[in-house]
């Protein structure tokens, strides 16, 4: 049981080592505070290993009766899904500290720097670690602050509009988040985990909006919540505020990504039982992460700075997190979060080593122009189909059979093997260009390798869904509230392969030089779209404009209402 | 009876007697406000020694404890000086006068809050600049407060009732009564602001305990209105201030009608909404010093763009800034947040229209204050500004308003009075929705 409290209280040690001493032992101390860092990592992974062979932790200072008479009341409760969260969050916070240290060496305000880093992944466990609404929000909100301070260099006006944009853009949604707790707390008359999804499940609540609309009291608390969970993880529309960090330092970014944007999948996971009762929150998280999802992703490939690219393909991600999480599929979000949390600090680490060669090497990176092919042969056209249409079927055929998966009953799965063949598809797709000059031998390599990764991935994942949730009903009865109508889901289906599979064919057949007819106004519409995105859909200056239309506003109520005081 | 009369007057008359001895060192700045701090830590003293020997208002004792602790802290922030002087003696007049009305009944109690709303507009008619000049707003609405004060100890129910309401409308700003709010937080003298923004308003919540339980619906329901007004009026004011002190006044005022709009709901003032009004005076009263330390440097009513880095040149400061103004925007883990969440887990909501503009107005904070924060302590560091960290007066001061603001932030609501809310609450909420009682 101590062992789950000494993984905060190691973190906090590091800080305290960082922030306090002379300035003679500064990077001493530095590299002293590593050790309970890592420390830390250790005590994550024996808490996730004692979860998963004991079950959950309680920890509580405070007595359940009496919880809101406690400000906050302190207490832990690590499941699988906290352990897994403090695992990710220690090895990757072991890896950032230890190159913030080198990164950071001889910077005036490495000192504040790195205590900060220590403090953030602190609060980040002692996020995801909570017992209760009450503490989760309140690490939710010093997380909010952090964020603003981690931007580091504040004599730059740049960082600095950046974080105060983070700073405000996130309080809206954490103000939504208080109002979620409040609704909860009198609707249901606790703040307790377990005993809120037991409430509300047993006691359904109407709420009248306003005559004739009526809501449900769990849609109501969901979608608060959800607005929360939005903020945090850099959803549409709340995104801005993740590009408008990107002036702080890499290792930031790289806690960042890897941590602090997952809290907003995190919170929908540790609510799911109250999302499972919502079946119209989970299709607003499924519009809405759609919707981040392809815009983040545009996004992404029109910039033209790795950090903003890098920026972009986060919120994408996260669109397609939160996604996942609107068909019901909440572990697959999870096992997302945290591999895209891996990936995406590794990127990010890296990413200084990518610029600077980039200065040195004019050719870096390398252009990888050859002579275009000016037929397509055989060995192309066969291994594009079984790409796109064997592996598919043959992905079908084993889920159904061997994994016994009922496909034709889950959505969710059907959109989850969907994803499968696309992104996979498209990653060979990008990697071989399937030029016809690839000899067999290459072709059945990358095929053969993109199988054992769409199958282990396909294992992978049903292992971390009965590991995350060991009662299969618990996630049928997710899948089933997040089922859209029959009819919009399949031609939701149906649409998105014909785009892509046309999309594809246009942009291998551009690829090869040849020449597509297409009418003038769609080129002209193409341009314009890729200006449009490039920009970002200029919604900082929608925002920047929007900002200043208020404060003229607030000037002239000002004006006109002063003259007593004043 | 008689024992009990006899600790309140001690309790109020420990400081008066200190202005009164203070008085003595009148030619020696240093010693007066030496003079002056240890009366009244000896008044907080005597507050926790006695504090089982008479009547706890409904509101709870933290009041009582806050009112020395803040007059310490404001004195503690202002440099010895001449000039200073006579805002040192009234503070401890002040502090006198409003711990009388807190552990005194009628009629002792209303003729020492008649005589505070006096003394203070006699005050603003004195004081006033070039910068900040005289307002017949502010005066003319502390007059009203005494003549309420009288009105409540002369006249019958119903108009006395009204009358109470109304005063305490004026001591716990509510619209449209908050200009002596204003005008007292922007012209009093010395550190007379940093004291009065927790003295009148916890003065005005022990009214409000008062009088709520007894005032028709129709008038709560007007009072929720114009408390809502004031929470979003106050919010979108602060909003378009460059004027720090101006900024602090309409924020409070804005936190102060939230207090009002719950208050108004339930019909009581429970010791939750003295944590609320007494976090809330407290942090403002901190950002006040802090602001005075500013001045103090700087010049008064400097424009916060004009002075900017200050985070690089004078860290302590910066630092202790942040805290108070994380704590004064409402997030935890401060007492304000703390306050903020018992009223709303506490009280049922009247309307999730009030809610909403309760919240705004929760959310406008972290605009407002944080901008003026930005403004300050980061930015580029300007070489022609000379850059002083906090003398140990000044980091005494912040520092004590911080730890207090995280202590009442941490604390249970259940240590300054049992709070009755929470299980009536509860019963309430098992009727109304059928919640079965197995927590």
């Amino acid at each position: 049981m101590t062992l789950v409290l000494l993984v905060p209280a190691f973190l906090f040690v590091a800080a305290a080592i960082v922030l306090v001493g002379p300035d003679r032992t500064r990077h001493a101390r530095a590299k002293i505070a590593a050790y309970p860092v890592g420390i830390a990592c250790l005590g994550a992974v024996g808490t996730l290993y004692q979860v998963a062979s004991s079950g959950p932790i309680e920890i509580r200072s405070y007595n359940l009766s009496s919880v809101a008479s406690f400000a906050i009341p302190i207490g832990f409760h690590v499941d699988r899904l906290s352990a897994i969260m403090m695992t990710l969050i220690t090895s990757v916070s072991v890896v950032i500290y230890n190159y913030s240290v080198g990164y950071m060496f001889q910077d005036r305000h490495a000192r504040r720097y790195l205590a900060m880093i220590c403090l953030t992944d602190f609060v980040l466990i002692c996020m995801v670690s909570s017992s209760n609404l009450m503490m989760l929000f309140l690490f939710w909100q010093i997380l909010s602050y952090l964020l603003y301070v981690l931007a580091h260099n504040h004599g730059h006006p740049g960082t600095l509009a950046g974080a105060f944009k983070t700073f405000t853009l996130l309080r809206v949604a954490d103000t939504a988040f208080l109002a979620g707790i409040a609704l909860a707390y009198q609707l249901y008359g606790t703040l307790e985990f377990q005993e809120l999804f037991v409430r509300a499940a047993q006691t359904p609540i109407a709420l009248s909006l306003w005559p004739g609309m009526e809501v449900s009291g769990a849609t109501a608390i969901t979608l608060l919540f959800f607005v929360g969970a939005m903020g945090k993880s850099a959803q549409f529309p709340i995104h801005l505020w993740l590009p408008g960090s990107l002036f702080a330092p890499t290792p930031v970014h790289a806690l960042l990504h890897a941590g602090i944007i997952n809290a907003g999948g995190f919170l929908i996971n540790r609510l799911a039982p109250l999302f499972g009762l919502s079946s119209t929150t989970l299709h607003v998280a499924f519009v809405i992460g759609t919707l981040t999802a392809i815009l983040g992703a545009t996004m992404m490939l029109a910039q033209n700075d790795i950090k903003k690219t890098l920026g972009f393909s986060t919120i994408g991600q996260m669109g397609y997190m939160i996604m996942e999480c609107g068909l019901g599929a909440f572990s697959l979000a999870v096992f997302h979060l945290v591999a895209h949390g891996l990936f995406k600090a590794t990127v990010f680490l890296n990413c200084g080593n990518v610029i600077h060669k980039a200065r040195q090497e004019p050719h870096f990176p390398h252009v990888d122009h050859q002579v275009d092919e000016e037929e397509l042969s055989r060995l192309t056209w066969f291994t594009g189909f079984i790409t796109t249409l064997f592996i598919p079927l043959l992905i079908l055929l084993v889920t159904h059979g061997v994994l016994r998966i009922p496909l034709l009953e889950s959505q969710g799965t059907v959109i989850f093997l969907f994803f499968i063949w696309i992104t996979s598809s498209q990653a060979i797709l990008t990697l071989t260009r399937l030029r016809q000059v690839a000899s067999w031998k290459v072709s059945s390599v990358m095929l053969i390798t993109l199988l054992f990764i769409v199958f282990v991935y396909l294992f992978a994942v049903e292992s971390f869904t009965a590991f995350l949730y060991p009662d299969p009903e618990e996630v049928a009865s997710y899948f089933k509230a997040a089922a859209l109508p029959d009819w919009l889901f399949d031609l939701m289906i149906v649409m998105a392969t014909l785009l892509t599979v046309l999309g594809w064919s246009y942009l291998y057949l551009r690829a090869h030089g040849r020449t597509i007819w297409m009418p003038a106004w769609i080129d002209g519409v193409r341009i314009r779209l890729y200006v449009l995105f490039m920009n970002r859909l200029y919604a900082d200056e929608i925002y920047q404009k929007l900002g200043v239309i208020l404060l003229r506003i607030l000037d002239r109520f000002d004006k006109s209402a002063q003259g007593w005081s004043r | 009876m008689k024992g009990g009369a006899l600790i309140t007057s001690v309790l109020a008359g420990l400081p008066l007697l200190g202005a009164l001895t203070s008085l003595l060192f009148w030619s020696n700045p240093a010693r007066l406000k030496l003079s002056s701090v240890v009366w009244s830590a000896v008044s907080l003293g005597s507050i926790a020694g006695l504090s089982g020997q008479f009547v706890i208002p409904p509101e709870g004792l933290l009041p009582l404890y806050l009112l020395p602790l803040t007059a310490i802290i404001s004195l503690l922030g202002q440099p010895p000086h001449a000039d200073h002087r006579l805002s040192w003696i009234t503070t401890l007049a002040f502090l006198g006068l409003g711990l009388c009305v807190l552990t005194n009944q009628p009629p002792v109690s209303s003729l020492a809050s008649m005589l505070l709303f006096s003394a203070v507009a006699l005050l603003l008619y004195r004081h006033h600049s070039v910068l900040w000049p005289m307002s017949w707003w502010g005066i003319g609405t502390y007059v009203l407060g005494a003549l309420c004060a009288t009105l409540s100890l002369a006249a019958n129910a119903p108009l006395s009732s009204v009358a109470l309401l109304v005063g305490s409308a004026v001591l716990l700003p509510l619209m449209p009564f908050h200009d002596g709010h204003l005008t007292a937080l922007t012209r009093l003298p010395g550190n007379l602001p940093s004291f009065i923004v927790l003295l009148l308003p916890i003065i005005g919540l022990h009214g409000l305990a008062t009088v709520l339980p007894t005032v028709p619906d129709v008038v709560a329901w007007i009072v929720s209105l114009f408390a809502l007004a004031g929470a979003f009026y106050g919010a979108i004011k602060a909003l378009a201030q460059t004027r720090v002190r101006l900024l602090l006044a309409y924020g409070s005022l804005s936190f102060f009608s939230m207090l009002w709009w719950f208050a108004a709901a339930t019909r009581t003032a429970t010791p939750r909404s003295a944590l609320l009004v007494g976090t809330v005076g407290l942090a403002t009263s901190g950002l006040l010093i802090a602001w005075q330390v500013v001045r103090t440097r700087y010049g008064d009513d400097i424009d916060p763009q004009a002075v900017s880095g200050l985070a690089s040149g004078m860290p302590q400061y910066a630092v202790l800034l942040s805290l108070l103004a994380l704590a004064a925007m409402g997030l935890p883990p401060f007492g304000v947040f703390a306050g903020f969440m018992g009223l709303l887990l506490s009280a049922p909501f009247p309307s999730s229209g009030g809610l909403v503009i309760t919240l705004l107005a929760w959310l406008a904070a972290s605009w407002y204050i944080m901008q003026m924060v930005q403004r300050l302590l980061f930015g580029l560091r300007r070489p022609e500004l000379r850059y002083t960290d906090v003398l140990r007066t000044e980091l005494a001061a912040l520092l004590i308003v911080v730890l207090v603001l995280l202590a009442l932030g941490l604390a249970p609501a259940t240590l300054f009075a049992p709070d009755q809310t929470m299980s009536a609450t509860h019963s309430i909420m098992g009727r109304s929705y059928g919640i079965g009682n197995d927590n």
